[in-house]
């Protein structure tokens, strides 16, 4: 069965050797355009890129041609380990100024623009300066890349840390956006009494985020949008459901744009 | 103010080794101790599955439970070192071989190295196999000179216990075949390879075996054969050929 999606995503790290998976890869391309989604480059490593991951990516980038590649705002490589997670940066001017260089590093060997994706985060730093949104702006316009605007992740930091998601949204600038991630999440009970959402990518959409879906479309314009869903996976039909759901709010998105430009 | 290097050692410290001190001296006020547990359980837990999926019969032969607190302790000692988690796990082979809780399961360590060759062969960069047009170019004097480059998929291995009945047979959930592994039924020697229905694991005799190391580790064929000491390997280097496992070759230097 061929699914009458627009384009499909894959981690970058899954694609990385060769026999059946690209095999696989390659005939999806044949149908579809393909983004490039890596997990693992940890553009926020104080120690640098590893060169090693780097080039692994370029040349699955050059096998696959994306129509679009992204990375993370955040970092999983110290002293030569990697901790197989999305790690939060502390928001600092040296931790932009690394993200910065390192976002330039991957233009440059790419040949191409990237995203970058704001994280879901569940803790927070106290040396922290810089509040989120402002650092993801920041990014884009020191280094000309796009941003990935996962909405589910602007909700369950928003939570997590007790931000205004609509501020947020409102803090991110509207050129820059190049696509939008959705996913579901789950709540987890703290000793404090307290809850934390950890983005698990392993349920439906919650009705809060397709609010904030809404509300970034009216402020980003319709923008290619992926749903995430990559453990406890449903069966295809409730996935393309998700999916078909979010092409609905689209097409509303383009309606309304075009009245707003004819107005 | 911490620099951002400190405040990734501290993560490191908090994640692999278990010591939360330092981090959560860097925590906000309001954010407790207890949030470096959501990222350490997903680095064990996503680093686990990684093991997993190389090590699917090592799984099912010690169980869940052991095999999660086996690879905890792994873990600790071996993190991954790149993002790219199919190389990730070489090192389990050796560290089952010394893990004393596993230690009345003398052929665990062996199944677990057979996984590592198959996965390797797995997850291998593809490679077009040798022209053989190239071959025959050659005059029969240079063709006994001849090096070859073995496909990258290709694995090697000579294990003390059948290793290959008891993989197949854990991923089969084949009793009957386990039933009749004999452990004390002397070595037995592998070759591990990509074709395209799959990953074959094939047994080889010591001649074949002997004779297919020295041309994968880049003998020439005229030292092969002569390694061989007139064992017919001859036929074996045409099925070699023909089944793709050599990709190219170079020519050794003329003996002076």
């Amino acid at each position: 069965m061929r699914p009458d999606v627009a384009w499909m995503e894959v981690h970058t790290e899954n694609y990385m050797g060769g026999g059946t998976p690209l095999r696989y890869l390659d005939a999806i391309r044949r149908d579809h355009p393909i983004s490039l989604h890596g997990v693992g480059l940890s553009l926020g490593s104080a120690q640098g890129l590893d060169p090693a991951h780097l080039e692994r990516i370029r040349v699955v980038a050059e096998r696959v041609e994306p129509g679009l590649m992204s990375e993370h705002i955040a970092w999983s490589v110290v002293g030569g380990t990697y901790l197989a997670d999305l790690l939060p940066l502390p928001m600092t001017e040296e931790s932009l100024a690394v993200v910065c260089r390192h976002v330039d590093q991957v233009q440059t060997c790419m040949k191409r623009r990237i995203l970058v994706e704001n994280p879901s985060t569940y803790l927070r730093f106290r040396h922290s300066t810089i509040p989120e949104w402002e650092f993801m702006a920041a990014v884009a316009l020191r280094t000309g890349c796009g941003i990935l605007c996962d909405v589910n992740n602007i909700y369950v930091s928003a939570h997590n840390h007790g931000w205004d998601a609509s501020a947020y949204l409102a803090g991110l600038p509207p050129a820059a956006i190049g696509e939008i991630h959705l996913a579901g999440h789950s709540v987890r009970p703290l000793p404090d009494g307290g809850t934390v959402r950890i983005d698990d990518h392993g349920s439906k959409v919650i009705g809060e985020v397709w609010a904030l879906y809404r509300e970034a479309l009216a402020r980003f314009g319709p923008l290619p949008t992926l749903i995430e869903w990559d453990t406890d996976v449903p069966p295809l039909e409730v996935l393309l459901g998700e999916a078909e759901f979010a092409g609905a709010l689209l097409v509303r998105a383009e309606q309304e744009a075009r009245g707003a430009d004819a107005a | 103010m911490p620099t951002l290097l400190e405040t990734q050692r501290a993560m490191r410290a908090s994640l692999v080794d278990g010591d939360d001190r330092k981090a959560a001296a860097l925590l906000a006020d309001d954010v407790g101790a207890a949030r470096l547990n959501i990222y350490r359980n997903t680095f064990v837990t996503g680093v686990t599955k990684a093991l997993r999926l190389t090590y699917p019969a090592i799984h099912r032969l010690v169980g869940a439970d052991f095999f999660e607190a086996a690879a905890a302790r792994f873990i600790a000692r071996h993190p991954p070192r790149t993002a790219y988690l199919d190389q990730y796990g070489a090192d389990f082979p050796d560290f089952l071989r010394n893990f004393q809780p596993a230690a009345s399961l003398a052929y665990l360590a062996d199944v677990a190295r057979l996984e590592w060759a198959v996965s390797r062969a797995i997850h291998a960069a593809d490679a077009e196999p040798l022209d053989l047009a190239r071959l025959a170019a050659l005059s029969p004097q240079d063709q006994a000179r001849v090096c070859f480059v073995p496909h990258p998929a290709n694995g090697l291995l000579c294990a003390d216990h059948p290793a290959d009945t008891i993989w197949r047979g854990v991923l089969n959930g084949d009793d009957a075949a386990l039933a009749g592994v004999d452990l004390g039924a002397g070595p037995v020697r592998l070759l591990v390879e990509r074709r395209a229905t799959g990953v074959e694991v094939s047994r080889l005799d010591e001649a074949a075996w002997c004779f297919t190391v020295a041309l994968c580790d880049g003998w020439s064929v005229e030292e092969a054969l002569a390694g061989a000491a007139g064992a017919s390997v001859a036929p074996l280097l045409t099925e070699h050929l023909a089944a793709g496992r050599f990709i190219d070759f170079h020519l050794a230097q003329r003996k002076p």
